[in-house]
């Protein structure tokens, strides 16, 4: 592993993105201007290359011994019992740490710029940079022409750079560099047109929402440190547990006892500020303001994944906590179940897609939570896919119809963009669950796992995804099919009013016969393409039973295989090791069991997204105005979701204006108490002046002269006493 | 140069600042009152030079150059301004001045 490649240069992969946003940042103003994304391109490109060379080199270090089920008699022998620095050596042997140079040093506290390269991190590189590669291809023709074009791609490469530190980062404090990193980018990227109003107002959201997920984030890198005296995943490579996430597994103290209980839900707070799960998904919706591009990349696709991967890659501390895995459970199915019937009343495409990707990351939770971190991953794999397509594809709707996003104002599209209708088609498949497309095998997974644990959890879950299939396909039959319908003239107010007549080949007249104008330049048209593989193949990932498969590669991180170890002691050995890609150290009645349930489970969600998608036929394409007169049976419910059930206007009137009461408050004390007595003490002085001042300065310089001298006797005489 | 005549010398420039002061503080018009600066200057300057024999060295000396070059600059500038306050007022006394309190 050591010689590879790409281990040896894994530093390249974040430090390119780097060096291409400082020269597309320092330079692009004055000298590339519109030139600015190649540095990006290329940076992006290369660092998504060597990112793919790790993966297949670590494919190939693969340990072909671990393929050997431990099965005797028929009887599973859990890896519990083992020896454990035996098992430890195993653990690491498809991992390698690279230390690049210690970072803060102070006291017994060490925190290294220091990589830590397994499965899991080749897998999220290879998503954050392949995915962010196509996207910013798609970027240089969507944000051709705008102003700050520049700004854009150095910010996007900033970014990148972020987001592979976060995921290649061997302990908590790189993680949170990393968080904090993207969330910065995010904040940036969403307040991109400073000078709309909205768009400030979404960044300062999305910032603000996330610094409270953060605080409880914070706090549990710094419990954890104070219980374990380090931050290091897994410290170093060798069998003496010296990592935070190996020290948890094995609690000494009280106090470490108590900080393994505890840590999980502080970091949990975390994840969902930056995974936008329930109480704190609020800023997501609003993030739409940003430019397209960014919604996809890092609204949809990497960033807020970022919460699924720091608890699958934190599995030791959260498997062995039941109350936080069912409360990362609990919150993904009702943020999933939530979002999903918010999304049915949307009539914005981006708010659409903003509330379905905080509705798929609820999955993602629900698998994280449910002890099946690798249908977790898996799912975040293919949702960056398909809904990377998604997001580019309402981004070509979105310029070709001058900046309108509103279903209600055009229908038909396939007539004058016939390549995003299918490419939009394939992406919706693939989110709706049809069968055989990237969503149907990831979510049918967790809702495999979910079903198993819980039946309830499970039929919750058919429902969103019921849901899902329905509002999916609203989206696509009321905007692509039926009668053709367009907007007239460029949206008001609305994300690009400024985009008019920017686009190199845009000219004025071209707005008003749209027929002769190419609204799908192959710039953006090639990376939707390449997406759309990615939505119909991905699913082929994690074909079970496959050593190589993407479970089977995840199983093989560390921080899968520990926690793998930890469950199975909280649940018995019983299915864990199928959902923790380890799947033939599974009991072979488990696994019967688990197939008949696969197949069953198939059949039937695979009827639910063909449910929905009817249901949508007939409400929205058929009968279109059934469904609005639907809508108005029931005014009540139409009216709370439309209205996002009241969230953002609870959470202003008992979080927003309180807190601004307080801190009214809080300035009037700062005001008149603290100032008051800083004043009042120089008040002293100037009393004394003024008195002093009717006395002695009265315009004669004799006067003058004669007090000074008197003061310079005063003061001689005092120095020479 | 023995203690006995550094304090002569002392004395003499004593005296030579005393005179400067009292006239400074005594008189009006503008002018005299520039002069007797200059006068406590001089006074200055003596013990300066007296020091320096007394102790041998140059320091002394050295310093009454720098005094002597900044009492020019300075003469220039003060009999700049005392010959524009007289063409305000067409008078050389202080007092014509008072408003000038803050």
């Amino acid at each position: 592993m050591e010689h590879l490649f790409a281990v040896q240069y894994a530093w390249l992969i974040p430090l390119l993105p780097l060096i291409g946003a400082a020269v597309a940042g320092f330079f692009g103003a004055r000298w590339l201007k519109g030139l600015s994304h190649w540095p990006i391109w290329l940076t992006v490109g290369a660092s998504a290359v060597i990112s793919v060379m790790l993966l297949v080199g670590m494919i190939g270090h693969m340990p072909h011994e671990a393929s050997q089920p431990v099965v005797i008699d028929g009887q599973v022998k859990s890896i519990q019992p083992r020896d454990g620095e035996q098992f430890l050596r195993e653990a690491f042997a498809v991992s390698v740490t690279r230390t690049i140079y210690t970072w803060i040093s102070a006291g017994s506290f060490r925190a290294d710029v220091s990589f830590f390269l397994d499965p899991l991190t080749a897998v999220m590189l290879c998503v954050v940079t392949g995915i962010g590669f196509f996207i910013t291809v798609f970027a240089r023709g969507y944000m051709a022409g705008e102003t700050g074009y520049f700004r854009f791609f150095a910010y996007l490469g900033l970014f990148i750079f972020a987001m592979t530190m976060l995921v290649m980062g061997d302990n908590l404090v790189l993680l949170y560099l990393g968080w904090e990193g993207v969330g910065l980018c995010s904040y940036l990227l969403i307040g991109y047109y400073y000078d709309k109003p909205a768009a400030r107002e979404a960044a300062k959201k999305a910032f603000l929402v996330n610094r409270i997920g953060d605080f409880g984030f914070g706090l549990g890198i710094m419990l954890l440190f104070t219980a374990f005296g380090t931050v290091s995943y897994f410290g170093q490579p060798g069998p003496t547990p010296d990592g935070v996430l190996e020290l948890a597994m094995i609690p000494r103290t009280d106090f470490q006892r108590l900080a393994v209980q505890w840590a999980p839900f502080l970091l949990m707070l975390g994840a969902f500020g930056k995974s936008a799960q329930f109480p704190l998904y609020v800023w997501l919706p609003d993030a739409m303001e940003g430019p397209t591009p960014v919604s996809a990349l890092i609204h949809a696709a990497t960033m807020v994944t970022a919460g699924v991967y720091m608890i699958v890659r934190c599995g030791t501390l959260f498997v062995g906590n039941a109350a936080a895995m069912a409360l990362v459970a609990a919150v993904g199915i009702f943020t999933a179940l939530f979002a999903a019937t918010i999304a049915l009343r949307q009539y914005d495409l981006k708010k659409v897609f903003a509330y379905s990707t905080i509705s798929q990351l609820g999955f993602m939770f629900v698998g994280a939570g449910l002890l099946a971190p690798v249908s977790a991953i898996f799912h975040l794999v293919t949702h960056a896919f398909f809904k990377a397509l998604l997001f580019l594809s309402s981004g070509v709707v979105m310029h070709a119809m001058m900046g309108h996003l509103d279903m209600r104002r055009m229908s038909g599209l396939r007539r004058i963009l016939p390549k995003t209708n299918i490419l939009m088609l394939i992406g919706c498949m693939a989110l709706s669950g049809v069968p055989f497309l990237a969503g149907f095998f990831s979510k049918d997974e967790i809702v495999i796992y979910a079903w198993y644990y819980s039946k309830p959890a499970g039929a919750l879950l058919l429902l969103t995804a019921f849901l899902t299939a329905y509002y999916t396909f609203r989206l696509y039959f009321r905007v692509f099919q039926g009668p053709l319908v367009q907007p007239a003239g460029p949206a008001e107010g609305h994300g690009h009013d400024n985009h008019a007549g920017h686009s190199d080949d845009h000219h004025p007249q071209s707005h008003v016969s749209h027929g002769s104008h190419n609204h799908e330049p192959w710039v953006m048209i090639v990376p939707l393409v390449v997406l759309a593989l990615g939505a119909v193949l991905a699913g082929y990932l994690n074909w079970p039973e496959r050593h190589a498969s993407l479970g089977g590669f995840l199983g093989q991180s560390p921080s899968l295989l520990l926690a793998r170890d930890v469950a199975q002691a909280r649940v018995g050995p019983s299915l864990v090791p199928v959902p923790f890609g380890a799947e033939e150290y599974a009991d072979g009645d488990v696994r019967e069991r688990m197939h008949a349930l696969h197949t069953r489970m198939m059949a039937i969600s695979a009827l639910i997204a063909c449910l929905g998608i009817y249901v949508a036929y007939l409400l929205d394409l058929k009968y279109r105005d059934q469904g609005e007169a639907l809508a108005r049976r029931y005014p009540r419910v139409a009216r709370l979701l439309e209205a996002r059930y009241w969230v953002d206007e609870i959470y202003q009137a008992g979080i927003v204006e309180p807190l601004r009461r307080l801190g009214a408050v809080f300035f009037a004390i700062d005001r008149y108490v603290v100032d008051g007595l800083v004043t009042g003490f120089g008040l002293f002085p100037m009393g004394i002046g003024t008195v002093l001042k009717v006395f002695t300065q009265r315009g004669s310089l004799q006067g003058y002269a004669l007090l000074m001298l008197l003061g310079v006797v005063v003061i001689v005489f005092l120095v020479l006493r | 140069m023995t203690e006995m005549v550094l304090q002569r010398f002392l004395a003499v420039g004593s005296i030579i600042f005393a005179i400067g002061l009292l006239g400074f503080l005594t008189r009006r018009n503008l002018i005299v009152l520039f002069l007797c600066t200059e006068l406590m200057f001089q006074g200055a300057a003596i013990n300066f030079i007296a020091f320096g024999r007394f102790h041998e060295n140059l320091h002394g000396q050295a310093f009454v150059i720098f005094l002597l070059v900044i009492a020019a600059a300075e003469a220039s500038l003060a009999l700049g301004l005392v010959v524009l306050l007289f063409r305000r007022r067409n008078t050389l006394d202080a007092d014509a001045w008072k408003e000038l309190k803050g």
